[in-house]
């Protein structure tokens, strides 16, 4: 028996590695690349004036927006989960909405109605809006599994709300603002759409130009190394934040208990921040773009948008469904308690996904093009797809895992449960609606993923993304609107279920408990 | 809940099976043809795909094209080496297809392939051949730019100061610079970079968002291609506060560069590629160019596009396109200045 458990734990690293090497395919390929310059090169390249400065505004924004996230972010998911509001659920899935909409997409619709929009501010406006969503899809989902036990001796020890907020509700939710910070953080680290319409040039920027003008291969790779660095230095500041494991007991029995503050102030102020946000995330681009719609002569090829929608959904859901497959071995191992490799491995999937898709495009290139057959097949396309967005599943995984109970673990293992089986019987229930919200995070990221698509779809296959790329590319913003408006409209779809079972579970008690409010 | 989980589960997985069959069978059944050819286009699909279905009408033969931007595409090739599927590149520079060229993978074209097109406009290994032409110019606000430069070292005076836009990533500038280096040397270059830079020249990643800003107000002047006036105007539907202007002649600030084809080394299809070459080089369809995207035919003594004057008389300096393929030292250059 434990020989057995010794053997799978061996098999799990194995595959955990498998996995490693195949998401280090393009940190590999940049080292390749970057290897073919000298010493001195390298040295002149990194030591200019330029790169300290490019180097300085990735940094500043990074920051700002992170900032950002963890303030706005955090309180959009509180008030969402503990303030009493008018449908609550509508409100979730307008906030999480702007998932759907490409940063490019956020830029040129603001651009359009501010012509004189750039700088490093813009762009940082323009990322919080666009990456808000990751922090309050995991602050929220967090919000849901907190111990309410915890809340009922805070109050039976007479603490104030907010110091029941403070001091017992946010150090639960701590390790999930993190990975929210993380995801929104690394996805600033790779963006290129929104910095470059808005004239800021941040390491991807840099490294995008330098691909792209020069064939100079090798510049590009040296940045990118260096970007890969400027992650692994965020995501060691990440572990800070997160602070110690918090042991929760993870009941979710206790769900149904929970009653929102009915306080007319903490409502307005709760409803116009959640108002404002939509407002700049949600109504006013597609305002932007239903107009555009509305305003172009050229009249919609019906055809070409059906099966440019088709493609676009089935390629990222296989893609999606590819990287929760190569997030299950880690998964496991995490499950069965952390140790040094499993950190490890973590980090470096999270690390790699600061990669911006220019390079995991050509890297994939590079080793795709010896495959044949697969080359340019909506296969490896998914594959690109679950490899950029594989850190998306594992961080809301491994922090989904993390909140099950240690003691509901003890307690499987002294009734003779084998780790494995507490992992499948146990541990894994218990946390797959969190996991799937990782599984849905990578399907609504690649389905507007454009670098790396346009260089792997099959010849001749266009997706959504690729379409607005190819209106905009020569100014027929019009062109790209309904493009645009489609991809949130089938984006909404899976936003909306997501949010469905437990909203709902929590509506019908309030209906039930409309007159005892004011618990909290 | 977790029934409902599960068919939810099988739900998706079905729909997802469901639909990758039918993404699968489209790509099948536009394959079914007895010949089809690969072509990777810079060249964006609006303005080249109705000329490329005329062919595929004229010679029955399927194309299946890849769009992105010419110089991604070059680097696609590049990694892909003797494993690519392309059997054509249509580049929107000549610098794209030299840098593919250098690697040796696109093939030496018999002279029976472009004969029609000036030789100026051809590589001279033949490993391309022109297919439109289009001028370098400055774009400007004729209400603001009261005093016209008259060559780009006028660019760097005090008067155009914060006002200049210019696009340092894209392919056209660069093919600008390097024949720039050519002509007058890189210390010449580097020097005029490093003013342009300090006269705060703002950088755009595009040709045609430098239009639009002279458009907007933010800028008053920038160095573009001539055609992005039309394009930009026709994307916004109205007419646009900015002119086309020409530095002296000889000036190479009036450098003429192409757009072209070059057919894959390892393509095993080279005879109906050159077929295509030579469709798209033809004098009816160079005619077309002129006329549906506003770019200059490459056959001497054809019409110019309207309003345009005649690629003769544009005072364009005398360089050597195949001499721009080497953008490696500009691009050093580019990067050594701060403008990349």
């Amino acid at each position: 028996m434990k020989t057995g458990s010794k053997l799978n734990a061996l098999g799990l690293k194995v595959l955990v590695g498998l996995v490693l090497l195949l998401i280090m395919q393009p940190l590999l390929y940049l080292i390749i690349r970057a290897s073919e310059k000298s010493g001195a090169q390298i040295i002149a390249l990194l030591t200019r004036e330029k790169t300290v400065e490019v180097l300085a505004i990735t940094l500043s924004l990074l920051a700002i927006v992170v900032t950002i996230n963890i303030l706005v972010g955090t309180a959009i998911a509180a008030g969402l989960h503990y303030v009493k509001i008018p449908y609550p659920r509508l409100f979730l899935v307008a906030t999480i909405l702007p998932l759907a909409i490409p940063s490019y997409v956020f830029t040129y619709t603001w651009r359009a109605l501010f012509p004189s929009m750039q700088g490093l501010w813009a762009a940082a406006f323009i990322l919080a809006l666009s990456t808000m969503p990751y922090m309050i899809l995991t602050v929220f989902t967090a919000f849901q599994k907190i111990d309410l036990a915890l809340i009922e001796v805070g109050r039976s020890l007479g603490l104030s709300k907010v110091a029941i907020f403070s001091r017992i509700i946010l150090p639960q939710v701590r390790r999930s603002i993190s990975a929210g910070a993380l995801l929104s953080g690394l996805y600033v680290l790779s963006d290129f759409g929104a910095v470059s319409l808005l004239n800021v040039e941040t390491l991807t920027v840099s490294i995008q130009n330098l691909f792209k003008s020069s064939y100079d291969r090798g510049a590009a790779s040296i940045i990118g190394i260096l970007l890969f660095l400027a992650a692994a230095i965020f995501i060691s500041f990440e572990t800070r934040l997160k602070g110690r494991d918090f042991e929760t007991r993870g009941n979710e029995g206790f769900q149904n208990s929970i009653r929102r503050v009915d306080r007319s102030a903490l409502s307005a102020l709760t409803m116009s921040v959640l108002a404002g946000y939509i407002i700049c995330a949600v109504i006013l681009p597609l305002y932007v773009l239903i107009s555009r719609f509305l305003a172009n002569p050229t009249a919609v090829e019906v055809s070409d948008l059906v099966s440019a929608a088709a493609s676009t959904v089935s390629v990222a859901a296989l893609g999606a469904l590819i990287a929760f497959v190569l997030s299950l071995p880690l998964a496991f191992l995490i499950s069965q308690g952390k140790g040094r490799f499993t950190t490890f491995s973590e980090r470096s999937i999270l690390i790699s996904h600061a990669l911006p898709g220019v390079v995991v495009g050509l890297a994939l290139v590079s080793f795709g093009s010896r495959l044949g057959g697969l080359y340019q097949s909506i296969y490896l396309l998914a594959f690109a797809y679950a490899v950029l967005f594989l850190a998306k599943s594992v961080a809301s995984t491994s922090s989904s895992l993390a909140l099950v109970s240690p003691q509901l673990k003890e307690v499987a293992s002294t009734l003779g449960k084998s780790r494995a089986k507490i992992a499948t019987e146990v541990v894994f229930p218990i946390a797959l609606p969190s996991m799937s919200l990782g599984i849905l995070l990578v399907f609504l990221t690649a389905m507007k993923e454009l670098p790396a698509t346009l260089m792997l779809r099959p010849t001749g296959m266009d997706t959504l993304a690729t379409q607005i790329w190819s209106a905009a590319s020569i100014s027929r913003f019009n062109e790209a609107a309904p493009y645009a408006l489609i991809l949130v409209a089938i984006a909404a779809i899976p936003t909306f279920i997501l949010t469905l079972p437990r909203a709902s579970k929590r509506e019908d008690t309030e209906n039930e408990n409309e007159k005892k409010v004011r618990i909290l | 809940m977790k029934k409902s989980f599960l068919a939810a589960s099988v739900g998706a997985i079905a729909l997802v099976i469901g639909s990758l069959t039918w993404v699968a069978t489209q790509s099948e059944s536009a394959g079914e043809k007895v010949e089809e050819l690969t072509i990777y286009s810079g060249r964006s699909e609006e303005f080249i795909a109705p000329f490329l279905a005329r062919w595929e009408q004229e010679s029955g033969i399927t194309l299946n094209v890849r769009y992105g931007d010419s110089a991604e595409l070059a680097a696609q090739i590049l990694e892909e080496g003797k494993n690519s599927p392309a059997d054509l590149f249509l580049s929107q520079d000549a610098g794209a297809l030299g840098a593919v060229a250098t690697a040796g993978l696109l093939s030496k074209l018999p002279a029976s392939v472009g004969q029609l097109i000036e030789s100026q406009f051809i590589a001279q290994d033949r490993s391309w051949i022109g297919v439109t032409g289009r001028a370098r110019v400055f774009a400007y606000n004729p209400e603001a730019v009261t005093t016209l430069p008259l060559s780009i070292t006028d660019l760097t005076k005090n008067i155009y100061r914060g006002k200049i836009g210019i696009a340092p990533s894209n392919e056209s500038f660069q093919a600008f610079v390097t024949a720039l280096i050519n002509e007058k040397g890189e210390a010449f270059a580097q020097k005029w970079l490093t003013n342009l830079k300090k006269n705060d020249a703002k950088i755009y990643l595009k040709n045609s968002a430098i239009v639009e800003a002279i458009d907007q107000g933010e800028i008053d002047l920038g160095l573009v291609n001539h055609y992005y006036l039309w394009e930009v105007s026709t994307a916004l539907g109205r007419a646009i506060n900015v002119k086309n202007g020409y530095f002296n002649p000889g000036d190479i600030g009036n450098l003429i560069n192409v757009s072209g084809a070059g057919v894959l080394a390892t393509s095993k299809k080279q005879a109906s590629v050159e077929e295509l070459i030579n469709f798209l080089t033809s004098k009816t369809i160079q005619d077309l160019f002129v006329e549906q995207t506003h770019e200059y035919s490459l056959i001497a003594g054809t019409s110019s596009p309207q309003d345009l004057p005649d690629l003769k008389k544009i005072g364009a300096p005398q360089v050597d396109l195949g001499e721009l393929v080497n953008i490696q030292r500009t691009q050093d250059l580019l990067i050594k200045v701060g403008l990349l």
